[in-house]
């Protein structure tokens, strides 16, 4: 009796092993994000994640961004969403309000959250529910040919810039040689693209949007701030007409040598430094402030990459796991490239990110951005009114163009964009 | 005698794989997209049924409406132009390089090229400071030429002269084929008569083409509706919208803002639309066509 007791106990114990060895072989986390390239360097972490749980095998699938997005909310219309996936901060907002994120805000405590940018950990929480948690975040930023400003002999550019010193400065760096009347070198770049006049609207203080996001109502800084930036092409010639530039990637005019200042996102670095090599010497500074603004009222303009639960995880413990995993200690600094800033403040600050060796050479001005009040510049339907990728000839990018290419006034494009983009909301 | 499904059932046994797939895969989406139409909904959201307010809207929207004028302006010159085009192309090569296989070849390479790859060609040719056009313009002295991708007086045609050039060697074949049928003695009893090239090519060819003419004519303002990889490479529907026809309007709006359900409504104006011309073709067939 007492031996069949002593043997039952470790069968059962042994059966018992056998079962939870079982469940975890058979477990499997799915990943769905949009960057192919990415996922390349994501694989040392996602085996990190493996071998640290045994029997856990991470399912992980990336697309283009083109592809991510149909293929992820025809998911999302089945019911069947990965346990992870990428979320930006574009569509974050529709896809927490249609239900389909899992709230996160039960499993992070407040001292793990202290370990990220609060700026960008802010752009998850929508409503009371934190749904998705930043892996990077990425800003736009001034980016300046140093060797044009010292060969005209413009100092550069200062933190305490105004938007004149920031003019004077184009000026200066507007090169005709041979007098045609086409420079030959322009003091910048910019067109009706998001990130070339969303950082100059919320550094003057302005909105594009209400108080509750639901509809357009440019604010009179927003306004000011899109009268000077169309100044800077009609008025004073010393940024060209998109229309000019037809034929040009956008992101290669700048390295390419024919502006001297570009606003842009800080995902442009590595395509500087591809482009540009070390044909010349560059560095970024953040878009001056507005004369309607100061420095406590002015925002800067930045968003997250996220990840997210899907609301029907059958182990959203473990997929939260796997998602601190890959937005924290699980990544190193060459996980980021060029201008995607780790919102994992430990790996942000490390040399090895801010690489001091490679341009730009103050590379820390992005983690500075990290810590001022932040706007990211998105509603609902965002793509439709502000005229985003395959659609960026519509909306408000295609009504500034035209004022650009010198067709269109501004109070009439600022009517147009407005009464095309409420349609777009009230719908 | 063996009943009539007896004798059907084995035909049908054997077509039935295809008959399933052509349900599943083709005229369940066709039904559901047109209940599709009557919804709001967000791919990734719940549907909410809106009665008639997506074809509503697409019938007053002043956007819409730029939409539907720029499909029809593209098919006005895309329809005639190409077939003009492959119709003196043909008679070309039918008469003056009837043995020119090259010449054949070489017209009917563009239609099977890679769109996006041509498209991309045609884009730096178009560029506006360093495109092959604007620097052969300026060497014959014209230096004002016009930013023609980013102009809205330009964009659209500049989709059109693509999509011809694209498409005028498909046509072209098409056509060849039908002058080919022509009997010769037509032309020499004609030339005995003294009537003359032009002539004859109205008299003659057009009459004995027209069936070839209507079958292109047909397959021409279809296609002229289903523009898309040209403008999305080319110009992604700008300046402005100014290039922006219904099927890229549809993709924009299904696969970009996620609106499957005003999406679906457009395609199926699309569709009538579509319908509608080809019926009023099928009605002025018999003045026209020689059966």
């Amino acid at each position: 009796m007492t031996l069949t007791r002593h043997l039952w106990v470790p069968l059962m114990a042994a059966s018992a092993l056998a079962t939870t060895m079982a469940a975890a072989q058979d477990t499997t986390l799915t990943y769905m994000m949009w960057d192919p390239a990415q996922l390349e360097t994501e694989q040392a972490a996602i085996a990190e994640f493996e071998a640290n749980h045994p029997g856990v095998t991470v399912e992980a699938l990336a697309m283009p961004p083109a592809d991510y997005w149909p293929r992820l909310s025809a998911l999302a219309a089945a019911g069947d969403l990965p346990d992870v996936f990428a979320m930006s901060s574009g569509f974050v907002q529709s896809w927490a309000e249609a239900g389909n994120l899992a709230d996160l805000s039960g499993l992070i405590t407040d001292e793990q959250l202290a370990q990220y940018y609060d700026s960008a950990a802010s752009v998850g929480v929508i409503g009371d529910a934190r749904v998705a948690f930043p892996q990077n975040w990425v800003a736009p930023v001034m980016y300046y040919n140093i060797d044009m400003f010292d060969a005209a002999g413009v100092e550069h550019p200062q933190r305490d810039w105004t938007w004149d010193d920031f003019l004077a400065a184009a000026q200066a760096l507007t090169v005709d040689e041979n007098d045609d009347g086409t420079p030959e070198q322009y003091g910048m770049w910019l067109y009706g693209r998001y990130a070339h006049i969303e950082p100059w609207i919320f550094r003057n203080g302005g909105r594009l949007l209400n108080d509750d996001m639901s509809a357009i109502d440019p604010s009179p800084e927003a306004v000011n701030a899109l009268e000077f930036l169309t100044s800077l092409v009609n008025e004073h010639g010393v940024a060209p007409a998109p229309a000019d530039m037809e034929g040009i990637r956008q992101q290669d005019v700048f390295p390419l040598g024919m502006a001297a200042m570009w606003v842009d996102g800080s995902w442009n670095i590595a395509n500087v430094r591809d482009v540009a090599g070390d044909s010349f010497e560059w560095g970024i500074a953040q878009v001056p402030v507005g004369p309607d603004a100061t420095e406590e009222t002015a925002r800067a303009y930045a968003w997250a990459d996220m990840l997210a639960i899907g609301n029907n995880s059958e182990q959203p413990d473990l997929a939260w796991e796997f998602i601190q995993h890959m937005v924290g200690e699980g990544r190193t600094a060459s996980d980021f490239l060029g201008g995607k800033i780790p919102a994992f403040q430990a790996i942000a600050e490390s040399e090895d990110w801010l690489e001091a060796d490679m341009q730009p050479a103050n590379k820390d001005l992005l983690l500075e951005i990290g810590t001022q009040p932040i706007e990211t510049g998105f509603s609902r339907d965002w793509s439709a009114w502000r005229g985003y990728a395959a659609s960026g000839s519509g909306g408000m990018n295609g009504e500034l163009d035209e004022v650009f290419n010198g067709r269109s006034e501004l109070d009439e494009a600022i009517e147009n964009f407005v009464a095309y983009g409420n349609d777009v909301l009230s719908r | 005698m063996t009943p009539a499904w007896q004798r059907y059932a084995p035909a049908l046994i054997f077509l039935l794989p295809a008959l399933v797939g052509l349900a599943v895969f083709r005229l369940v989406p066709i039904l559901w997209s047109f209940v599709l139409s009557f919804y709001d909904w967000q791919i990734f959201d719940q549907p909410s049924f809106t009665g008639l307010d997506n074809y509503i809207h697409i019938l007053t929207s002043p956007v819409s409406g730029q939409v539907l004028l720029n499909t029809a302006v593209f098919g006005l010159i895309y329809v005639p132009g190409s077939i003009i085009l492959s119709l003196i192309l043909a008679s070309v090569l039918n008469n003056a390089l009837r043995s020119s296989a090259f010449f054949r070849s070489a017209l009917f390479v563009p239609y099977i090229t890679s769109t996006v790859a041509v498209t991309l060609a045609w884009k730096w040719i178009f560029s506006t400071r360093f495109g092959l056009l604007n620097n052969a313009l300026a060497w014959i002295g014209i230096d004002a030429a016009p930013a023609w991708l980013a102009d809205p007086t330009y964009a659209l045609p500049a989709v059109a002269i693509v999509s011809i050039w694209k498409d005028v060697g498909f046509y072209m074949i098409l056509l060849l084929a039908g002058l080919q049928t022509i009997d010769p003695t037509y032309y020499e009893a004609a030339r005995i008569d003294g009537a003359r090239v032009l002539r004859r090519f109205f008299r003659i060819t057009v009459p004995l083409l027209s069936r070839s003419l209507f079958f292109v004519l047909i397959i021409a303002i279809v296609r002229s509706t289903q523009t898309f990889e040209i403008t999305y490479a080319l110009t992604e529907g700008g300046p402005n919208r100014s290039s922006t026809t219904l099927a890229y309007f549809v993709y924009e709006n299904a696969f970009i803002h996620f609106q499957m359900g005003y999406a679906a409504a457009l395609a199926y104006i699309l569709c009538f639309v579509l319908g509608l011309l080809t019926l009023v073709n099928f009605y002025f067939r018999r003045r026209w066509v020689h059966e």
